[in-house]
């Protein structure tokens, strides 16, 4: 059953090696422009992308949690997240349990990072801790579990460093070249003067080329992103056996309007959903990092059947209505039936959990926030009326005035 | 000579391949193994948190002593079993374990103050977490098992496996009565 | 939080499980939106999107107090009246992160909340629970 990883890199290994081509053809025509030397661009393609690729294996997850922002926690902050993650960790089958973040945002939104699964982090907004009930909780843990389990993290970061190589180098030899038309004085023109019909043809090949591999590589960076979404998606089907607890997590998420604070291109495929989606995006579209989250939520509630790859098939099946499968044929057919276990009953009240009742629902908004300003190391005063003071870690003063009952507060 | 060469050959290819197939059956024991060790972990974490919770549970429902007993007496029962008896057996007394506390837990509903205690409120948290990786390192110790199994028994894996007389792993099955036959909790 | 007037850390007081954040420096007092929800909620009031929608769409007031920036989303709020008498001026956040009182503001409402004039409208809840936590400004 854990097989699926290599049936699905055969796949993503044609589309890396698609961007590879492009970033090689990128290093060509730029070495034929500024040096009259196919080689010289690419040594130099090369060596911006070894550059890129060495900080982003060493310190990818580092600057990627930096920017988000996210503050790693213990098991004694967030018992309960921290326990969701540990059950996915076993399910897995990941040999070790990763490193848990919390990113202090309303929006809702979750990632995960890390070069290998023993290497590993998952990130989580304070929003979205807040919202999710139990069973919710674990199908997004185990989505972003299931990106670290089948080495997406490391396929992407792969995949976002070339793109981001191709980004940088045609911006600059478009800028160059546009430039030195505009001033006359490009080499070419006294190098080559001669060059006559095949040259210009070179010319307006690699121009078009510089304009197009960074849109071109966009899209490729976006296709595989596309197809691990649902591979991650059937993968907490699988390690929750609970399909119902990821589908109402994503309709949750779907219905936030707020963005990430602390997202960009190139870390979107990252998040569990889009963090830059706008309203109204259409279904299927090129340009989308992930799969509509009203379809990924009606492929889940379509499996009724078990909670197997298989079954995640059917259901993709029966929500397209074709023969197209989505998780290869020798990662499906593997263990028989694995059957959808029961929704786990939840006492109100406790960290994470979402409630109907008004009142549980207060209590539950403010352990997530009380959560976040514990690690902000904010303290916390109650005054005799019944009102609780929190103090910011740089408040000077000795005393606060409780301007419910007009007492003074020691701290 | 060039018959010997071919021969050479064939045994080359053959060393390789016995090679191959043991190492990969070794590599799925240890999955076995690791897996099994990982159940064990999360079943001893049970054992150690239930004294805690029948304290707490009984400072409030002081007229429950029958499941008190119940629950110490399962739990008691799977402890002795963990360290001798094999994966069918513990997978019975677990099953009868996890009975007794679903009675306790349900024992706990009809205390609504012992449900707003904070100490129990953990120890719930706890306690279902802990089953939910007991179960959860179930299934990929029940999947390890199969793979193992599989490539015991099947062609031409089972020939080295019988060479070197690697025996099936036995799966563990939290016996499904139980489970069936656990408390319905309700939240009114 | 950082107070929109001041730009310094906010302490925040919790009663009844409402959080509000508090400038003790300017005595200006934050409502966040969802801290507005949970009041609203607990008051039984269904409709709290309506509600919300209701402030950020209402008019905005031409007036000499300075615009301040939402301590959530950073763009800069409008100022509007929230109550039924238009003498409450607070400012409001655009996309509905939340409300500022400044703390003249406050002022003006416990005044408003002695004098007990009988209806404020819809935000009239919001508004006696602010009064009730900040009517003790000074000793």
């Amino acid at each position: 059953m854990w097989e699926q990883i290599r049936s699905n890199q055969v796949r993503s290994v044609f589309l890396i090696a698609l961007i590879a081509g492009l970033l090689l053809a990128v290093g060509y025509f730029l070495g034929l422009y500024f040096f009259d030397s196919a080689v010289g661009g690419l040594v130099i393609a090369l060596i911006v992308w070894a550059i890129m690729s060495l900080v982003a294996y060493f310190q990818g997850d580092s600057i990627l949690l930096g920017m988000a922002k996210a503050k790693k926690i213990t098991p004694d902050d967030a018992p309960r997240l921290y326990n969701v993650v540990e059950e996915m960790k076993i399910a897995s089958g990941l040999e070790k349990v990763p490193d848990v973040y919390i990113i202090d945002d309303p929006a809702l939104n979750a990632f995960a990072t890390g070069r290998d699964p023993s290497r590993a982090s998952v990130a989580i907004t304070s929003g979205l801790l807040q919202k999710l009930t139990r069973d919710e909780l674990q199908g997004v843990i185990g989505h972003e579990i299931a990106h670290i389990k089948n080495r997406d993290v490391l396929l992407m970061a792969i995949t976002a460093v070339m793109l981001g190589t191709i980004v940088i180098l045609s911006w600059y030899a478009s800028r160059f070249l546009l430039f030195g038309a505009m001033t006359g004085s490009g080499r070419r023109s006294s190098s080559r003067s001669g060059g006559g019909g095949a040259q210009a043809i070179v010319l307006i090949v690699g121009l078009v080329l510089m304009i197009l591999a960074p849109i071109m590589a966009q899209l490729i960076y976006y296709a595989i992103s596309r197809k691990r979404e649902y591979l991650a998606d059937a993968s907490s089907a699988l390690y929750t056996r609970y399909p119902e607890g990821l589908a109402s997590a994503l309709e949750k998420i779907g219905g936030s309007k707020q963005q990430l604070k602390s997202a960009n291109q190139a870390t979107a495929p990252m998040y569990i959903i889009n963090p830059l989606h706008k309203e109204g995006m259409k279904a299927a579209d090129l340009t989308s990092t992930h799969p509509p989250i009203s379809e990924r939520v009606r492929i889940l509630r379509a499996m009724t059947g078990g909670a197997s790859f298989a079954n995640y098939n059917d259901a993709y099946r029966k929500v397209h209505s074709g023969k197209q499968v989505i998780i290869p044929k020798t990662a499906a057919a593997g263990i028989g039936a694995i059957g959808i276990r029961q929704a786990s009953l939840a006492a109100p009240g406790e960290l994470g959990l979402a409630s109907e009742k008004a009142s549980d629902k207060a209590a539950s908004t403010h352990e997530v926030s009380d959560l976040m300003l514990r690690l902000n190391k904010y303290r916390t005063v109650d005054c005799e009326c019944g009102a609780r003071w929190k103090i910011p870690p740089g408040f000077k003063d000795n005393d606060v005035l409780c301007t419910r009952c007009g007492r003074r507060i020691r701290l | 000579m060039i018959a010997l060469w071919i021969i050479l050959g064939i045994v080359v290819v053959l060393i390789f391949f016995i090679i191959g197939a043991y190492n990969s059956l070794v590599g799925f024991r240890n999955q076995v193994k690791n897996a099994w060790a990982q159940i064990d972990v999360q079943l001893k974490r049970r054992y150690d948190l239930i004294p805690n919770l029948v304290e707490t549970v009984k400072g409030y429902a002081k007229h429950e002593r029958e499941t008190f007993e119940m629950v110490t007496k399962a739990r008691n029962l799977a402890q002795q079993a963990s360290s001798t008896a094999g994966a069918a057996e513990r997978g019975k007394l677990e099953g009868e374990l996890g009975m007794a506390l679903g009675r306790l837990l349900a024992v706990a509903e009809a205390y609504p103050e012992l449900k707003a205690n904070q100490n129990f409120l953990a120890l719930q948290e706890e306690l279902t977490s802990t089953e939910n990786k007991i179960s959860f390192s179930r299934q990929y110790y029940n999947d390890s098992v199969l793979k193992f199994n599989n490539k015991i028994q099947m062609f031409p894996s089972n020939v080295i496996a019988g060479m070197f007389s690697f025996k099936l792993g036995e799966f563990f099955e939290v016996i499904v009565a139980a489970e069936k036959e656990a408390p319905k909790v309700s939240f009114t | 939080m950082l107070c929109p007037v001041c730009h310094q850390d906010a302490l925040i007081v919790e009663y009844q499980n409402i959080e509000l954040d508090y400038c003790p420096a300017c005595h200006g007092v934050w409502f966040d939106a969802g801290e507005l929800e949970l009041l609203m909620g607990s008051a039984g009031v269904e409709d709290f999107q309506r509600y919300l929608e209701g402030i950020v769409r209402a008019p905005e007031v031409e007036t000499t107090e300075k615009k301040h920036k939402c301590p959530a989303c950073n763009h800069k709020m409008k100022k509007t009246y929230i109550d039924r008498d238009n003498k409450i001026l607070v400012d409001v956040c655009h996309v509905g992160d939340g409300i500022w009182f400044d703390g003249g503001e406050v002022q003006n409402l416990i005044k408003e909340l002695v004098e007990k004039s009988p209806e404020k409208g819809a935000s009239q809840g919001v508004l006696a629970f602010v009064g009730e936590m900040f009517k003790h400004q000074t000793d």
